[in-house]
């Protein structure tokens, strides 16, 4: 009976290791990773193991929340950059910023140009001040700014006509914007810069870009901007509600921020198909390409995984009126009410992957499908919006089948 | 009426008597209904602070014990490897000391993550008044369900401590205390016991520490009451049997400074947990759960951030054999079982939720010690909604010295 036992018990032995081995060699028990190229957080190809440190670096600085102990607030809108860009992809309407102002004044005096609607114990939220012009902002993609960055500005502006002088109806401009004080050390000051970020293309750097949302979204000061940013219609003892000694964040923290968001690659687009080829030339013919300009080449860059890379990004970067359907009548640098910049077409294929399902499109999320946002097009955009409604019904799905590919 | 009716009739007028006892209530009809010495003799938390196998005689009336627990772990989330590693998870020193026949002491010093954390866990005075009413003050496990009473890793059958317990409650929660605990028997085997403290409570660590939403494990630290205003805890459990138990908890009480040099100076914000624990022995199969719902009253500016409302379960059921099989370890048994257990950190929101399903072989080599490998399995799922897949072989080896 013992030895029976014995060799029961040793037999259980070799079983356990045998399924410890098997577990050990299949991977796939202990999750698999997704592909690079369908994730909205990925490095670019062709960095060296110093960069891509940086990135790893920066990655955790762009996913840290801030606790209140942290210096959250007083007054902000989340707790972390990757708290409004899901996946680092695009956020959703209940992250959306509200931005106002009064015309073009910014209304710091309300509390412009951002509205913080929530605040830490002891401080006041803001809400919207009666009067103003507000535009509701969905939080846009991060990927992919080092290479348009990177984008010499000569070849943006090529495709600038502001004047319309050609005569297609499409009039796209530079937004040229004055760097905040807090970029002196970085660009000249009083010299107005190309805008290439944001909704409007009012941010010119990724730097800029950074030092914003951690002041503006997050509440959390840097060595860029040091002092809070409070409501300013709530008393002065609750405005200094955060006892946090300023600045709450190093410089060091914002540059490996900067450094992540210069280093993130788009996602692929997906295969190429004869549906999808035919999309492509219908895209073209129906005049989306005239603000959705397929390509750009970098110039020289710091990284060299930057440097003189196609860059298939489907947008000019510059303004155009889109009608009176998605005006926010608020002007934003040179940008009118009217305006905004054409918006990449790039990581839609797998957008739905990181917002739960769903889409977001437009510059308030108002668009669940490609072909809702199509339909909200106007002003220059007009003339492609009713080409595109007029196409047969295969050529439409099959412009659509290549936009959601993208 | 059947002896099984008649028994869960009087278990739950006691259950009520009880109630009205940790509602600071005392009964002098407790006394009278006290007539069992059995039912005394066994644990007041089986598995928990008087129920571990203390080295006695060494320092006379002091007897000593501890247990440690070391682990290796490989977790990975996504396919990428987050931690593949070992890991001294904690050595603690376990004291009691009888002092007089009614008075007896109780100590647990806990060094944490290779000591980088050295917690006074328990230290606890033990006044007897009468079986059925004892004083307790000093540093108390807070009974919030029946895991943070009975948590020690050679007793626990997976490696890790259960989701609700770490990630909800913030579980070893210990504070400082002083109430009332007792045993009323109730004939046979069944039993009820009951514990209602008044502790300093919860803190508002659990918002203002907190990066990623409400969060009471790190409101939990609180050795000096920060904003004055004791919290009340109780628990009341009814025993039929040994083996077999049903527990009810709640908690009460505020964590904010709302007033300072006698000015109100915010709105008093509480935090209500109740929660219900249950173990049982069914077919061979021995089972053990516990389910909380977690509410916390937020600043107006922090919701949608910050959780109003959490809740989370988990579920063992575990199946010791083999007793006798090991050739020279005439005390060793192996067992399996399996974990399930769901947390959800703010139920305002789709995501900020995690499951997970644990599988166990563990190789006991005395009742107090084991080997154990986990498996485990996971799905986190951001605020977003969007899910992280993840899991981790763990492999422990703890025991009681």
């Amino acid at each position: 009976m013992g030895a029976w036992r014995t060799r029961r018990v040793t037999a259980g032995v070799l079983a356990a290791a045998v399924c410890g081995l098997g577990l050990v060699a299949c991977s796939k028990l202990l999750t698999t990773a997704p592909e690079a190229a369908d994730l909205f957080d990925s490095p670019l190809e062709g960095l060296s193991a110093a960069d891509r440190a940086a990135f790893v670096e920066g990655d955790a600085q762009f996913a840290r929340p801030f606790s209140i102990a942290q210096g959250l607030g007083p007054i902000f809108n989340n707790v972390s950059c990757a708290s409004c860009h899901s996946g680092d992809g695009r956020g959703r309407p209940e992250n959306s910023l509200t931005r106002f102002s009064l015309g073009p004044d910014p209304a710091l005096h309300l509390g412009g140009p951002q509205l913080q609607d929530k605040a830490i114990p002891g401080a006041h939220a803001e809400t919207v001040p009666a009067g103003v012009d507000q535009s509701l902002r969905l939080p846009p993609p991060v990927f992919g700014m080092g290479l348009i960055e990177a984008i010499p500005e000569a070849d943006l502006l090529a495709h600038a006509d502001p004047a319309d002088s050609d005569g297609d109806g499409i009039s796209g401009r530079p937004n040229y914007v004055l760097p905040p004080e807090f970029m002196a050390a970085h660009l000249p000051t009083g010299v107005p810069a190309l805008g290439r970020f944001s909704r409007k293309a009012q941010v010119s750097s990724i730097l800029e870009q950074t030092v914003a949302a951690y002041h503006q979204d997050i509440g959390i000061t840097t060595d860029f901007l040091p002092v809070e940013n409070s409501n300013p219609l709530a008393s002065s003892a609750t405005q200094a509600a955060d006892r946090v000694a300023d600045p709450e964040l190093s410089a060091a923290a914002v540059r490996s921020v900067e450094a992540y968001l210069r280093m993130l690659a788009p996602p692929a687009p997906g295969g190429q198909t004869p549906a999808r080829e035919r999309g492509r030339v219908v895209f073209g013919a129906a005049g989306c390409a005239g603000c959705h300009v397929p390509a750009y080449r970098t110039g020289a860059a710091g990284i060299p995984a930057l440097a003189n890379r196609d860059v298939v990004l489907y947008s000019d970067l510059l303004l155009h009126d889109m009608g009176d359907g998605l005006a926010d009548r608020r002007p934003d640098g040179q940008a009118d009410g009217r305006e905004w910049r054409t918006t990449p077409l790039w990581g839609l294929r797998v957008m739905r992957d990181f917002l739960n399902g769903q889409m977001f499109l437009l510059h308030d999320g108002r668009a669940r499908s490609v072909a809702e946002a199509i339909t909200a097009h106007g002003g220059e955009a007009a003339a492609a919006r009713d080409a595109y409604l007029a196409l047969p019904e295969s050529d439409r799905s099959a412009l659509l089948d290549f936009v959601e590919s993208r | 009426m059947t002896r099984r009716a008649r028994g869960i009739a009087r278990g739950a007028a006691a259950l009520g008597c009880l109630l009205s006892v940790s509602c600071g209530a005392a009964s002098g009809a407790l006394a009278q209904a006290v007539d069992s010495v059995a039912t005394e003799a066994r644990p007041f938390v089986p598995g928990g602070y008087d129920d571990k196998p203390y080295l006695t005689g060494l320092f006379g009336r002091i007897a000593v014990g501890g247990y440690i627990e070391a682990d290796a772990v490989w977790e990975r989330a996504d396919g990428v490897t987050e931690e593949a590693g070992f890991l001294l998870k904690r050595w603690n020193l376990l004291t009691s000391s009888r002092v007089g026949n009614r008075m007896q002491v109780w100590a647990e010093v806990e060094f944490e993550d290779g000591g980088s954390e050295i917690v006074l866990e328990l230290a606890q005075i033990d006044l007897e008044l009468h079986p059925a009413i004892n004083l307790r003050g000093g540093m108390l496990l807070v009974p919030i369900g029946r895991f943070n009473l009975a948590h020690d890793g050679p007793r626990n059958p997976f490696v890790d401590r259960p989701l609700l317990a770490t990630d909800v409650l913030g579980s070893a929660l210990s504070m400082p205390g002083f109430g009332l605990f007792g045993v009323v028997p109730l004939g046979g085997e069944a039993r009820a016991t009951y514990e209602a403290y008044a502790v300093n409570g919860y803190h508002d660590g659990l918002l203002l520490d907190s990066p990623d939403g409400t969060r009471l494990p790190l409101g939990a630290q609180n050795p000096e009451d920060l904003n004055a205003s004791p919290a009340m805890v109780s628990r009341i459990a009814w025993n039929p049997g040994e083996r077999h138990e049903l527990g009810l908890s709640a908690y009460g009480g505020a964590y904010n400074v709302f007033r300072m040099d006698g000015l109100d100076v915010d709105e008093r914000r509480s935090v209500r947990v109740l929660a219900v624990d249950a173990r049982t022995t069914v077919l061979g199969l021995d089972w053990n759960g516990e389910a909380a719902a977690v509410s916390v009253e937020i600043p107006s500016a922090l919701t949608g951030l910050f959780a109003s409302r959490q809740a989370g379960f988990f579920i063992d059921v575990t199946r010791p054999f083999g007793h006798g099989w090991l050739r020279g370890m005439p005390e060793a048994f192996l067992s399996a079982g399996a974990r399930f257990e769901a947390i959800d950190l703010d139920r305002d929101v789709d995501g900020d939720s995690s499951t997970q399903l644990t599988a166990g072989v563990n190789l006991h080599p005395t009742r107090g010690s084991s080997l154990k490998l986990d498996y485990l399995r996971n799905r986190t799922r951001d605020r977003f909604n969007n899910a992280v897949e993840g899991a981790a072989l763990k492999l422990s080896l703890t025991t009681y010295f």
